[in-house]
């Protein structure tokens, strides 16, 4: 990969006009914030003062308890900002503009990255604090041990979810495929492995990653760890949707 | 420059050969009509000469350079692909506004192409609202955007209305005039001979002829006048005479093989006959296409 095929500014703008002037997109991307900052808030309104640890068994982890949600608008933001380029040869007419395809998938990769990080730091710092403002005498405050850990690594778990969908969309040339693989996988593989520390589950891309919310350590993966563990996910997922994208007569 | 040339190009679809080692070369200051059956390879060579497409074998470059190696390449080139690859959920300025920044292109230059390809007023809609007519105009307003000096346009005439038809056709007659490559694909013989100066066309990924129009007609129209006079037997008679005989054709218009117009004006000056119609009868682009393509069936119908 010489650096000629690396991002470039007007690349990047371009990539941006795209994202801001399709609906379905922004609507994913305003959805990773409205429901983790939305549904931690009113769930914490509705039982955050009833006791101790009503939104979750780790108090840190319970304050973005929305992010189980959230998660799933970032799934959704990843894939339809990559699949609209997958639909009806869109992808002939960018590449006719970018012929480059290290550059423009790279370009759309930061793209996504760059709003989801911005949009997912946003909602981690409004999640907790309006959340546990809620909380009444069970309220964590930002000085506490690990929250602002947690406050930064919940938006950059959420980039790194979106950008693993992003991937996935380029590999199979589906936004609705990897959204309907996606989104029952991070809904139901926590209930199926439940809470057990051990065995593969910890290695997932979701439980790995929100060790970094967590207080406790659970098993070998720590909060950074457990981040980096669901970047290696992303990383595969974007390098296989790259080498894809490369290959593959548009 | 802007001269594209294609060399051995060749691509297989699995077992299928869909190009099948062109060579050909397109020239800037006229248009070229890239001709043949739908299936014949024709949007397949060019998605190879855009690096869509990967080949087989051969190559494909346009002023010397591999389109892929094009940094900003809409200023050297202008694509019409396919009109409904535009995305649905995005306003026809945004699309044309994101393609452009991408080059460096000012936003002012999306609405001076807006304007020419005659949808300014339709700018701020939704494409997925647009008709195939109207996704065409936007599709050549994409093509026009960095005032490229080649322009590819594919089936540009789909979905057009007959206003449409003469639009694009005075457009690419107007950019070739300006120095420009033009170079068109077109399934419809009739309608391509309206602006096409030089035809390439295929048949089964290869390439059939490379000509003018002007020549592929005449290679191919038969020596014959159709005439019309008020005076048949009279010129009946003189054309006997010089070894030549008048047929009746439809309507009062009689036909004489082997022969030239000026001939027969000479002739009928000479005896003082009254013509009233006189022209050299030549075949349609269609009907020479469909004569070229007889013959490469029989052809290969005889060597198979």
């Amino acid at each position: 990969m010489s650096a000629a095929a690396l991002p470039t500014v007007s690349v990047l703008h371009s990539e941006w006009i795209k994202i801001r002037s399709s609906r379905s997109i922004l609507a994913s991307l305003l959805a990773v914030f409205a429901t983790t900052a939305g549904i931690t808030v009113l769930t914490a309104a509705a039982i955050g003062t009833s006791q101790p640890g009503a939104l979750g068994e780790d108090r840190l982890f319970g304050a973005f308890f929305g992010i189980n949600f959230g998660q799933i608008a970032a799934v959704a933001f990843g894939a339809t900002a990559f699949a609209g380029e997958f639909r009806n040869g869109a992808l002939r007419v960018s590449l006719t503009a970018v012929p480059n395809r290290t550059r423009l998938y790279l370009s759309k990769a930061a793209a996504v990255a760059g709003l989801a990080f911005v949009v997912g730091q946003i909602t981690g710092l409004v999640t907790f604090v309006a959340g546990q403002a809620l909380m009444g005498e069970y309220a964590l405050s930002l000085g506490d041990p690990g929250t602002v850990r947690a406050v930064f690594g919940s938006g950059a778990y959420l980039t790194l979810i979106a950008l693993l969908s992003a991937g996935l969309t380029a590999l199979v040339r589906s936004g609705t495929l990897v959204m309907s693989l996606l989104i029952p996988f991070l809904l139901i593989v926590p209930f199926v492995v439940g809470q057990v520390a051990d065995g593969a589950g910890r290695f997932m891309p979701d439980r790995a990653g929100q060790a970094v919310m967590r207080l406790e350590v659970q098993g070998t993966l720590g909060p950074w760890s457990g981040l980096a563990v669901t970047a290696l996910w992303a990383l595969v997922s974007l390098a296989a949707g790259w080498l894809a994208v490369r290959r593959r007569d548009a | 420059m802007n001269r594209i040339e294609i060399r051995e190009l060749t691509k297989d679809h699995g077992t299928q050969r869909v190009v099948d080692h062109l060579t050909f070369d397109v020239l800037p200051g006229r248009v070229t009509g890239f001709l043949g059956p739908n299936g014949a390879g024709k949007s397949t060579t060019l998605r190879l000469l855009l690096g869509l497409d990967r080949p087989t074998a051969g190559a494909a470059t346009i002023g010397g350079n591999r389109f892929t190696d094009l940094d900003r390449p809409l200023h050297r080139v202008g694509a019409l692909l396919d009109p409904q690859a535009a995305p649905a959920g995005r306003r026809a300025r945004d699309h044309l506004l994101a393609l452009a920044v991408s080059n460096g292109i000012p936003p002012a230059r999306v609405d001076r192409v807006l304007e020419q390809a005659g949808i300014a007023s339709v700018a701020r809609r939704r494409i997925g609202t647009f008709s195939l007519g109207m996704r065409q105009r936007l599709g050549i307003a994409a093509a026009l955007l960095g005032d490229p000096g080649v322009l590819l346009l594919d089936e540009p005439t789909n979905g057009l209305d007959p206003e449409g038809i003469i639009w694009i056709r005075e457009l690419m007659r107007g950019l070739a005039a300006e120095g420009r490559t033009v170079f068109v694909s077109s399934h419809l013989m009739a309608e391509s001979a309206a602006f096409v100066d030089h035809l390439v066309v295929l048949g089964r990924g290869r390439l059939l002829a490379d000509t003018s129009m002007e020549e592929f007609i005449s290679a191919r129209s038969a020596r014959r006048v159709r005439l019309r006079t008020s005076e048949p037997d009279r010129m009946g008679a003189a054309l006997a005479r010089e070894g030549f005989e008048l047929v009746a054709a439809d309507e009062g218009h009689w036909t004489i093989e082997g022969i030239r117009a000026e001939r027969i004006g000479a002739l009928a000056a000479r005896e003082g006959i009254p013509v009233l119609e006189l022209a050299d009868e030549r075949a349609s682009l269609e009907q020479a296409y469909l004569d070229l393509t007889a013959e490469r069936a029989q052809f290969s119908a005889t060597t198979a």
